[in-house]
């Protein structure tokens, strides 16, 4: 217990920071409207001009549900570790960072735990509430939304060990800018955070099924949107994105001792 | 190693290795594909021990790779050859251990947390670092003591002056009661007043906890107040290691002339230049005072006083022993 108050107290200061900062929240509320309404037109326009009413096997609202949990999803779970980690190592700030008594990825994770849990009440509850009254009685409440949770603790884990990942690289090339942009698009395509996989080509779905990304977006929001899900489907999804979690944070820690070595910390 | 050393380095070399940039655009381009590689050699060969309780100067000018050892020592950077050993361990083996016994402060880089006030960062240092309460109180106390903190105490960090920071990221950095504390230019960019008060603090904090102190600076003022003993480095090497009193003892038979002119003294500080070419007399001055620093062994300061008079006049003179700024700008410039 102790040991974990450590790190809660790193959450708690960041949940302070994040409420500070009141303006952040109503532009990052208001931004989301603005996506959401865009994204309405375009679907509509999609499925308008396909002359069916099911589009590979969705219809317009369970496609605007997926996509607006979806979005609300995004919002907690992108915290910009990438752009952290390389100001960090460009200003030269990690070395005071590298000397908190903890490691450097639990201390950059347990920093920016405060912004998840802010938010997951401010824009993901909420947008998850609207979503269950206007659709009423689409979105099942049921052991569905424990698994959901679970799901997304996983999810979260994968997502902060492609990003850890991705931020190490900044130990080589001192400026990431261009290598972020491609794992956002990366991410945020194969994820399914953007356009269902369902709406994906077979051959590209079959690719996507043995990456991890799918583990972050599309597997919580299955799981969320099923009825009565099958235990054996619903534990197969979970184990597959369990192992994701164990072998990218392997692969993010040895990556990260290996690189460490390089860094020559700027200033002084 | 020994044990009654806090610090030990042993012929610690660190080099860095740096690409040969091209200029212009089409140059950075090239640059992109480039193994063109040089080495540059921040710190050569230093051996070092610092025992608990110490307060050692670090001086050196810009680029004598100061930071470079100091990040060494934290476990940040590690060396490219020799043995070091801080309180018992090697720093960048046991990086994560040897942080909750150590202390660091960055010239004007802060640790602590912009958007919260001091207090806030303070009870967050005091989770991550695991400190006991009755400890915790206890520093407090004491720092209550030795510094008015309270008006800044409910201060966000952002809204604080750099002075008020540089006072706050200081008393964050002896919170947990470190053993070694490292600061690198702690009283850059600050004013006489906020400069002597934090002089104070770290002074008082070394004496009351017995903490050993490494210190970098430029400022001699630093030197005077804080440092018995002092390491001067240069392009990596080790010039100096001694104490301070030994240094100017060293210089003993240099004396600083000090001369308020009746006319310009621009105008008198070069005809000055020319006059006293042969006597082996450094001139410098400010706006008042011409500052004349004499090597006695080599000519005496009446005769050079003599000889000012000869086509000056003065208004009031003064002599001193050499300072230690003078005795560091005499070593920078021609060496020991
Ligand atoms: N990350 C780095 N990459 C390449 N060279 C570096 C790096 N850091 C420092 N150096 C070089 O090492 C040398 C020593 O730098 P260092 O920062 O230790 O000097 P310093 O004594 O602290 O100087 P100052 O008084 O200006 O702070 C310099 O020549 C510097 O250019
Ligand atoms: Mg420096």
């Amino acid at each position: 217990m102790n040991r974990l108050k450590k790190y809660f107290a790193l959450t708690r200061a960041g949940i302070i920071e994040c409420v500070n900062y009141r303006m952040a929240l109503v532009v990052m509320v208001f931004g989301n409207l603005l996506y959401l309404t865009l994204i309405y037109f375009v679907w509509k326009a999609i499925f308008a001009s396909s002359g069916s009413d099911v589009v590979n096997g969705m219809t317009f609202e369970s496609t605007m549900i997926y996509l607006v949990l979806a979005t609300a999803l995004f919002n907690f779970m992108e915290m910009y570790i990438v752009w952290e980690m390389g100001r960090d190592i460009q200003s030269g700030k990690i070395a005071l960072n590298l000397l908190k008594p903890m490691k450097y990825k639990d201390y950059l994770f347990w920093s920016v735990s405060g912004s998840f849990v802010v938010n997951f009440v401010f824009t993901f509850i909420p947008t998850f509430l609207i979503v269950m009254l206007v659709t009423k009685g689409t979105i099942a409440i049921g052991i569905n939304l424990i698994y959901f949770i679970i799901a997304v603790v996983l999810a979260v884990i994968i997502n902060y060990e492609i990003d850890f990942i991705i931020g190490t690289v900044c130990l080589y090339t001192e400026s990431i800018w261009g290598i972020n942009v491609m794992k956002q698009a990366v991410v945020a395509l194969l994820s399914g955070a953007t356009i269902p996989l369902a709406f994906f080509p077979d051959k590209l779905r079959a690719v996507i099924a043995y990456l991890p990304f799918r583990a972050i977006y599309d597997t919580p929001l299955t799981i969320l949107l099923s009825h009565n899900p099958d235990t054996g489907m619903v534990a197969e999804k979970m184990l597959v994105s369990f192992a994701w979690a164990v072998v990218m944070s392997l692969i993010s820690n040895l990556f990260w001792r290996i690189s460490i070595k390089q860094v020559t910390v700027n200033g002084g | 190693m020994n044990k009654e050393y806090m610090i030990e380095l042993k012929d610690i070399t660190k080099e860095f290795k740096v690409l040969n940039r091209r200029e212009g655009l089409k140059g950075s381009f090239q640059d992109l594909f480039s193994r063109d590689y040089k080495i540059v050699r921040a710190v050569d060969h230093i051996s070092l021990s610092v025992k608990p309780g110490e307060i050692v100067g670090f001086l050196g000018p810009n680029g004598a790779g100061k930071s470079t050892t100091i990040k060494m020592m934290t476990g940040v950077l590690e060396p490219t050859s020799g043995e070091l050993l801080v309180n018992g361990r090697i720093p960048y083996k046991n990086r994560t251990q040897n942080s909750q016994e150590i202390g660091v402060v960055f010239g004007q880089r802060s640790q602590l947390w912009w958007a919260l006030p001091l207090i806030e960062s303070f009870k967050l240092l005091k989770d991550i670092y695991q400190i006991p309460q009755d400890e915790y109180d206890g520093m407090m106390e004491l720092y209550g003591k030795l510094v008015n903190f309270d008006e800044i105490l409910h201060k966000p960090v952002r809204q604080m002056s750099l002075g008020q920071r540089t006072l706050s990221d200081i008393l964050a950095t002896f919170l947990h009661n470190p053993k070694v504390v490292f600061l690198d230019e702690p009283t850059i960019g600050l004013d006489v007043a906020m400069k002597s008060k934090i002089r104070e603090l770290i002074l008082e904090l070394n004496k009351q906890k017995h903490t050993t102190v490494i210190l970098t600076t430029h400022d001699m003022g630093d030197v005077d107040a804080l440092c018995e003993r002092i390491v001067i480095i240069d392009k990596g090497k080790m010039l100096y290691d001694n104490d301070i009193a030994h240094l100017r003892k060293f210089f003993g038979a240099y004396r600083t002339l000090k001369i308020r002119p009746r006319e310009n003294i621009g105008v008198m500080v070069e005809e000055l230049a020319k006059e006293l070419e042969t006597m082996d007399v450094r001139i410098s001055h400010d706006n008042e005072w011409v500052f004349l620093l004499v090597n006695e062994e080599k000519t005496s300061v009446l005769k050079v006083l003599g000889r000012i008079q000869e086509k000056h006049k003065i208004k009031d003179m003064q002599l001193e022993e050499i300072s230690t700024e003078d005795v560091i700008k005499k070593i920078y410039k021609e060496g020991i």
